[in-house]
């Protein structure tokens, strides 16, 4: 393989134009999209269940192919981006291998993407999303929120330009949240990460994003497209102030908004 | 972390259950035995230790030979099955196709492969190996195919999410994912092959436990045939208590339960099948003319059709081939369903008191492994050589599989509904009807499917061997009178008798699925 170093290179902007899936049976999960996310910021989707979220992130990680439209990844094509081992996903399942321990699941997606075994990043990584001493163990003798918390480390591991998370925080109770949604920017920010974050909690969005994207629901159009510039680093307190609450109310109320709305009368 | 070792359960526990069912076993066995001492039916446990005293050198060297064989051709099939699989898995198009013709193959009645083989490679072991290969590979392909698929799709994505392909997708999920199943398929092939390997050996081989036991049900040696049974199901036992054993060091996890692929809805069925025909017929003309085997005992195709239906005699041929067959279904059928029934019923009784269904269960797992040309020849001597002989066997070789198929689909309704019902304080025959048959069905017909070339292999071999009567019969008969062109038919009628009952129980689990289990029906 060509020596390309896919976390050398600057993070991908992601841009879709009239991107629309339907599945057999002639459902339509997305209304044409047309979007443009920045590089080396973190996107939050926010929007109600079964709306399509997880079906726009599948989309760019070239695991499923749009019915229409297209997109661009920093140019390439999503399955381009993804042979060059330049993305990495967490799924909403946490989808850790049984067989394996929560080090040995982490260290596969670095073998997987061909880097050099790190098992000290690995280590350290487990420290951070709180799983010390849990690195010998199976996945069926873990929690959901700590398996959830192994996936997040396994998406982190390989620095991937383009980090696509999906409710990566959704069995993970308040408190660890709390402190995850703490930790883990610290980990893709410096290293110039294009991060797309699927949440259905409006907290977490606002604690983490650069910007807000409120989907109505399915087909999926964007409602309400917000900007968070609140200062970073974002301490866990921020929630309370009255900016953030703002934000928060803005979000929840574009939310409620989309989900009243006759899909038809969707036109923006 | 530390909680994990302390929650397992304690190990040995199920060992002393499986013990106590064993010696319970042993007991009633001994008690049987010295009630019926006169009447050269049952020999005790301990007439059989005397036996095999006073002949262990005997008995040492047949079981040795036959154990070589044995193993050898389930070295064979099952490398045959994991590249069939692998063909299956790399084209997927493929799949219907080669199973439809691993079914097909593996409906060749054994009695009569047997001596065809014996014709076509000489003396020696080459007959008792293909045999015994024959015998296994089937039961290794099914659960193979469903392991490979087994993996949930999100375990796929992820690895492709991450740039990688097919290869990876097989190295790093699929391979793994397989294990359990691939030792599931094999633990049932170790008994299967013994059995291929014995009845290789009844067709004039000189050496081997399946020559002993010829010889001595003719001489009607009670004490000598229970310890050849005895033996050749203590050593299926432990084989496959063995292979249970390496799974379990192995995996770690549990092994998986239903072993066969849900009927597929085939869009295509018919086309299919008729595609399955040809190619099985040409692999067969190939296969003879490629080998340049000689017309005279390696008929083609066109021979048996010519004897069926051009030659002078093809009306008495099909005559004598049509009673022998009908007689075997009567024998079949009934036999069939009440094994199927009580198998279900059993389980379905033992559910309800827990307690005797885990003594219960490991001797039925056991019981199962034992290879039917061993049962054979004590039904024969307790029940004689009619039909009620005949029967029996039928149902027992269907019993076991559907029992312990089915007692694992009770106990495996899912928790939480279970839950929902305690919390309406729901009793036991209510769990029973709503939650746990439904959840008995796709394993229960499972079974059925898989019990269809069973109780087709048990008929012919007890008609074989004892009764003189039916297909089985006429496959002994013909091949003692080299009359090649009857054999062969024989073997296409059996076949095809079987793959349609197959086809006929495969029909009518998915409408039954679909209505009582329909999330797992492939719809
Ligand atoms: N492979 C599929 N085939 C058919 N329908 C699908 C498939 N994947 C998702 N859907 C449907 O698409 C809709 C959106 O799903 P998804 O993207 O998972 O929603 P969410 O926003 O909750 O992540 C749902 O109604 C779901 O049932
Ligand atoms: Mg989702």
């Amino acid at each position: 393989m060509a020596a390309e170093q896919p976390f050398g290179d600057p993070p991908p902007q992601i841009t879709c134009a009239g991107l629309s899936k339907s599945f057999a049976g002639g459902m339509q999960v997305l209304a044409p999209l047309d979007l443009t996310i920045a590089a080396g910021r973190t996107t939050a989707l926010v929007g109600p269940s079964g709306c399509g979220k997880s079906t726009l992130l599948r989309l760019i990680a070239g695991l499923a192919e749009p019915s229409a439209g297209s997109i661009g990844i920093g140019g390439v094509s999503p399955a381009q981006m993804r042979r060059s081992g330049a993305i990495s996903m967490a799924f909403q399942d946490p989808s850790l291998l049984p067989w394996r321990t929560v080090r040995s699941n982490i260290a596969l997606a670095q073998k997987l993407v061909r880097q050099p075994a790190d098992p000290a990043a690995v280590d350290h990584l487990i420290d951070l999303v709180g799983l010390t001493g849990f690195g010998d163990t199976r996945p069926a003798a873990l929690s959901g929120g700590m398996r959830q918390r192994a996936a997040i480390a396994r998406a982190l591991i390989t620095r991937p330009r383009l980090l696509l998370l999906d409710e990566p925080f959704g069995a993970v109770d308040e408190l660890t949240r709390r402190q995850l949604a703490q930790e883990l920017p610290r980990l893709w920010e410096p290293q110039g990460t294009t991060t797309l974050l699927v949440t259905h909690s409006v907290d977490e969005a606002v604690l983490l994003a650069d910007r807000v994207l409120v989907l109505s629901p399915r087909p999926a159009r964007v409602v309400a497209d917000i900007a968070i510039t609140l200062p970073r680093p974002r301490e866990p307190l921020v929630i309370h102030r009255a900016e953030f609450r703002e934000l928060a109310a803005e979000i929840s109320a574009a939310l409620a908004e989309g989900a009243g709305q006759p899909p038809s009368q969707a036109a923006e | 972390m530390t909680g994990i070792a302390s929650h397992t359960v304690r190990p040995g526990h199920a060992g002393l259950t499986a013990a106590l069912g064993l010696l319970i076993l042993l007991l009633i066995w001994e008690t049987g035995a010295r009630a019926l001492s006169d009447s050269y039916i049952l020999a005790a446990p301990s007439e059989v230790l005397v036996w095999l005293r006073d002949n262990r050198g005997l008995m040492a060297r047949a079981l040795t030979q036959t154990l070589t064989n044995a193993a050898m051709g389930f070295a064979a099939g099952n490398l045959a099955a994991i590249a069939l699989a692998g063909v299956a898995l790399v084209w997927p198009g493929a799949q219907r196709t080669i199973m439809g013709l691993a079914l097909l193959v593996f409906c060749l009645p054994l009695v009569a492969t047997g001596p065809i083989l014996r014709v076509l490679l000489g003396p020696g072991n080459g007959p008792q190996i293909w045999l015994a290969a024959l015998a296994v590979y089937y039961t290794t392909l099914i659960p193979l195919l469903v392991g490979l698929r087994a993996a949930p799709s999100v375990w796929l994505d992820l690895i492709r999410s991450y740039g990688r392909g097919r290869g990876a997708e097989l190295i790093y999920v699929r391979a793994r994912a397989a294990l359990p199943y691939l030792f599931a398929g094999l633990q049932i092939a170790t008994p299967a092959a013994f059995l291929g390997a014995m009845v290789g050996e009844f067709t004039g081989a000189e050496r081997g436990m399946g020559v002993l036991t010829t010889r001595f049900i003719r001489a009607m040696d009670v004490p000598a045939v229970w310890a050849l049974a005895s033996v050749a199901a203590a050593v299926s036992i432990l084989a496959y208590a063995a292979i249970g054993w390496l799974a379990k060091a192995v995996l770690r996890d549990k092994p998986p339960i239903i072993l066969a692929l849900p009927p597929a809805r085939s869009a295509h069925g018919t086309r299919d099948a008729l595609l399955v025909c040809v190619l099985a017929l040409l692999l067969w003309w190939g296969l003879m003319q490629g080998l340049g085997l000689s017309r005279f005992f390696a008929k083609r195709p066109g021979d048996v059709f010519d004897a069926l239906f051009l030659a002078p005699d093809a009306a008495e041929t099909r005559m004598v081939l049509l009673d022998a067959l009908i007689q075997t279904i009567i024998y079949v059928v009934p036999g069939y369903l009440a094994g199927l029934a009580l198998g279900a019923g059993l389980a379905v009784l033992l559910i309800l008191a827990p307690a005797l269904a885990a003594v219960a269960m490991p001797v039925a797992v056991a019981l199962r492994s034992v290879p039917i040309v061993t049962t054979a020849p004590l039904i024969v001597l307790a029940l004689g050589r009619g039909a009620l002989g005949t029967t029996t066997l039928v149902a027992i070789m269907v019993f076991f599989p559907s029992f312990v198929a089915c007692l694992h689909g009770l106990r495996q309704a899912p928790g939480q509904i279970m839950d929902v019902f305690d919390s309406y304080a729901a009793g036991p025959i209510s769990r029973l009807i709503h939650v746990r048959i439904p959840a008995m069905l796709p394993a229960f017909f499972a079974a059925a499917r898989m019990s269809v070339p069973a109780a087709i292999l048990a008929v012919t071999v007890i008609e074989w061997l004892a009764t003189g009567r039916g297909i089985g019969s006429l496959m002994a008969l013909s091949a003692s009178l080299s009359d090649y062109d009857m054999l062969w038919a024989s073997v296409v009628a059996v076949a095809l008798l079987s793959v349609l009952c197959h086809a006929a129980v495969a029909m009518l689990e998915r409408r039954v699925l679909r209505v009582f289990a329909a999330e797992q029906a492939v719809t």
